[in-house]
């Protein structure tokens, strides 16, 4: 075991291979107050890379709805029960990761789910945690809550199944960060399937060999977002990369979202894999669930989130404007700009959209017209 | 290879097991000798030639010398018996699983086991452990899984799921005729390991794969696949035969090293999760 450092959990850690990290890191948000749980992603997703025979199961990326939710099941809860109670100390997280935690013999803490527990994704999920009383109406606020939680793999810096695999044959892209399992050479041992706590790699029975998200890596190559980003209906996911803090820029939006305003939160950053996915947490719900999710400083991101600023508001209403990576983002007045590396433009959005009203009824046509806002 | 002390109580404890059986019963085999075989070699587990090549018993322990170790004991014993027509060695292994585990699936595994020599016949012999750097070892593997494709499991999703039924696949597209190119082409586009060539991803025609390696980690497939094999189910375990090429150099009367290795699906046991056992002494039999 190596120590490394780890951003997220505020302290070094134990990882099974020195800190080496890539020239560029794909990184991703996703704001969880705008998913509508449609499944666009999923499908843009199945139908490009899991059409085949041995991947009829496989979500590499789902939506899952919290808290009862889960796909496979149970992925989060089992894990964290495994692991135990642990503590942070203000932004220094004080428990064990899956690494440290790891039974003798193995690499990382993990369990592996059996088939039925990919059987049924989304089935009798959509549930409100909490009763709601006899003769309530809703009134203003939400008396219970449930949010949707998407979900693709991480393209962890310190990823669990790329450490458990005893082949190597799991790797980190040297150009942009992303997990990849090398199908010419994995053996089909699902350690990697095992270890990783998202259950982000997924075994394929007619192959033999375990396959996971690719980040849509040649569309990466091609500066362009991936495909369950492009075809978000919710318009809540922005693709880019992500610097360490101490090399932070705010003109890269997922620099200005994750470590600038601090709005965007890792999923289980106590799990110690340092995740590549950030989550604007669901402001509806309380605390004391999504503190344990996404760490330290929900409060902040939320308070930050509702009163947006400028800046804020319009780097938002970039997500889901173009198809192209945005490495760049500008605003000026009203509008706010996406930008190639080099500063070129590539979109500009308003920060309102222009309201048009169409007369109720059309009296030339003699047709009733409906709005939508 | 260092002996380390868990091993050494078991080498301890073989030893004054030998010493006190005292004159009255011969004394166990120390080293495994490949019988000279007449004509053809038994190829099928079952053929009664077998039966007349008395077993070595090759006590399994744990591979706990590499993550991921295997930390409780499964299969205890493999018995061992082999046979050469001079170009060729025959081993048939023998051992004691009482569930079958012939489909790989998510989290369950299949039954298999293996035959390791030194790539090159000399006293100084590689580490036990997959060999080392520059120093390989080759590897004959058989999977119960390998096995029931080849005695006609087909290579379908229903084989597996006999229940599942499927709306749609890319490649049965209208626009791609049956059997065509087009087709395939489409196919393998959603089996990248297949499509790369993973030999392990396809349907197989043999049941053994001949492989290399040089340390733990680094297994990979012997440039070429000469060795064959079939396994049987038998009542309370499995018999498979193992057949490749004599270890080059062995000559009648000489000697090199074998490993052998076990692995039971239920006992969620593949790759590094294993019992195996150390270097034991082969010895070609001179013909009588
Ligand atoms: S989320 Fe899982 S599969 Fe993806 S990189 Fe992290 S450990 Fe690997
Ligand atoms: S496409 Fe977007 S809005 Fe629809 S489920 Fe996926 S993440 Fe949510």
């Amino acid at each position: 075991m190596a120590r490394v450092n780890n951003w997220q959990i505020g302290r070094d850690m134990s990882y099974w291979y020195p800190e080496s990290r890539p020239k560029r890191q794909f990184a991703a948000i996703f704001d969880t107050n705008k998913c509508i749980a449609c499944q666009t992603c999923t499908l843009a997703c199945k139908t490009t890379w899991t059409s085949g025979v041995g991947q009829e199961y496989m979500l590499w990326n789902n939506v899952e709805t919290k808290p009862y939710g889960f796909y496979p099941l149970g992925w989060d809860v089992k894990l964290l029960a495994e692991l135990g109670a642990q503590q942070w100390k203000g932004d220094v997280y004080t428990g064990r990761t899956v690494f440290e935690a790891a039974r003798p013999g193995e690499r990382a803490l993990g369990w592996r789910p059996e088939e039925y527990d990919y059987a049924h994704p989304n089935v009798g999920e959509d549930d409100c945690a909490g009763s709601i009383e006899k003769g309530a109406a809703f009134v203003e606020q939400h008396m219970a809550w449930f949010f949707y939680l998407a979900r693709i793999c991480n393209h962890c810096t310190y990823p669990a199944c790329l450490a458990s695999c005893p082949r190597g044959s799991i790797y980190k892209r040297p150009e942009d960060g992303i997990v990849v399992v090398d199908q010419g050479r994995c053996r089909g041992y699902q350690e990697c399937v095992k270890a990783c706590p998202y259950k982000k790699v997924f075994f394929n029975p007619m192959t033999g060999t375990s396959e996971k998200c690719i980040a849509c890596f040649p569309k990466i190559e091609q500066e362009q977002q991936p495909q369950c980003f492009v075809n978000c209906i919710g318009k809540i996911r922005m693709a880019g990369f992500i610097s360490r803090p101490e090399d932070a820029n705010p003109d890269n939006p997922i620099d200005y979202l994750v470590h600038v305003r601090k709005i965007a939160k890792p999923l289980f950053p106590q799990l110690g894999l340092e995740p590549n996915v950030y989550y604007i947490p669901p402001i509806h719900v309380p605390t004391h669930f999504t503190r344990q999710m996404f760490g330290p400083g929900i409060e902040k991101a939320i308070a930050e989130y509702r009163n947006a600023d400028k800046d804020l508001a319009g780097l938002l209403a970039l997500f889901g404007s173009s198809e192209s990576i945005m490495h760049r983002w500008r605003r000026e007045g009203d509008v706010v700009m996406g930008l190639k590396e080099d500063g070129t433009e590539i979109v500009r959005v308003p920060l309102k959209e222009p309201v048009h009203e169409r007369v109720a009824y059309d009296a030339s046509l003699k047709v009733q017209r409906t709005n939508c806002p | 290879m260092q002996l380390d002390s868990r091993h050494f109580s078991v080498f301890l404890a073989l030893l004054l097991a030998a010493c006190s059986q005292g004159g009255t019963v011969a004394a166990p085999p120390t080293e495994i000798a490949i019988q000279p075989c007449a004509g053809t070699l038994p190829a099928d587990p079952l053929d009664p030639r077998w039966q007349a090549v008395a077993p070595f018993p090759a006590p399994l322990i744990l591979q706990d010398m590499v993550e991921p170790r295997l930390l409780e004991t499964s299969t205890r014993e493999v018995r061992v018996r082999t046979l050469s027509d001079g170009a060729r060695v025959a081993f048939h292994l023998e051992w004691d699983d009482a569930t079958k585990e012939d489909l790989p699936m998510p989290a369950s595994f299949v039954d298999a086991c293996a035959v390791q020599l030194p790539a090159k016949t000399a006293p100084d012999v590689p580490a036990p452990q997959m060999g080392e750097p520059g120093r390989a070892v080759e590897i004959v593997l058989w999977r119960a899984s390998w096995q029931a494709v080849v005695d006609g499991r087909p290579d379908t999703l229903q084989a597996i799921h006999p229940n599942a039924t499927t709306d749609h696949y890319p490649f049965d597209a209208a626009s791609l005729p049956e059997g065509s190119d087009a087709r395939r082409a489409m196919q393998l586009r959603y089996s990248p390991a297949r499509a790369l060539g993973n030999d392990l991803a396809g349907p197989r025609e043999t049941p053994v794969q001949d492989l290399l390696a040089e340390g733990p980690g680094t297994l990979a497939p012997a440039s070429a696949h000469t060795s064959t094999g079939k396994g049987v189910r038998t009542a309370n375990g499995w018999s498979v035969v193992l057949v490749r090429a004599m270890p080059p150099g062995l000559a009648p009367g000489a000697r090199t090293q074998v490993a052998f290795a076990v692995w039971q699906g239920a006992h969620e046991e593949t790759g590094a999760r294993k019992m195996r056992t150390g270097w034991m002494p082969l010895f070609l039999e001179v013909k009588p």
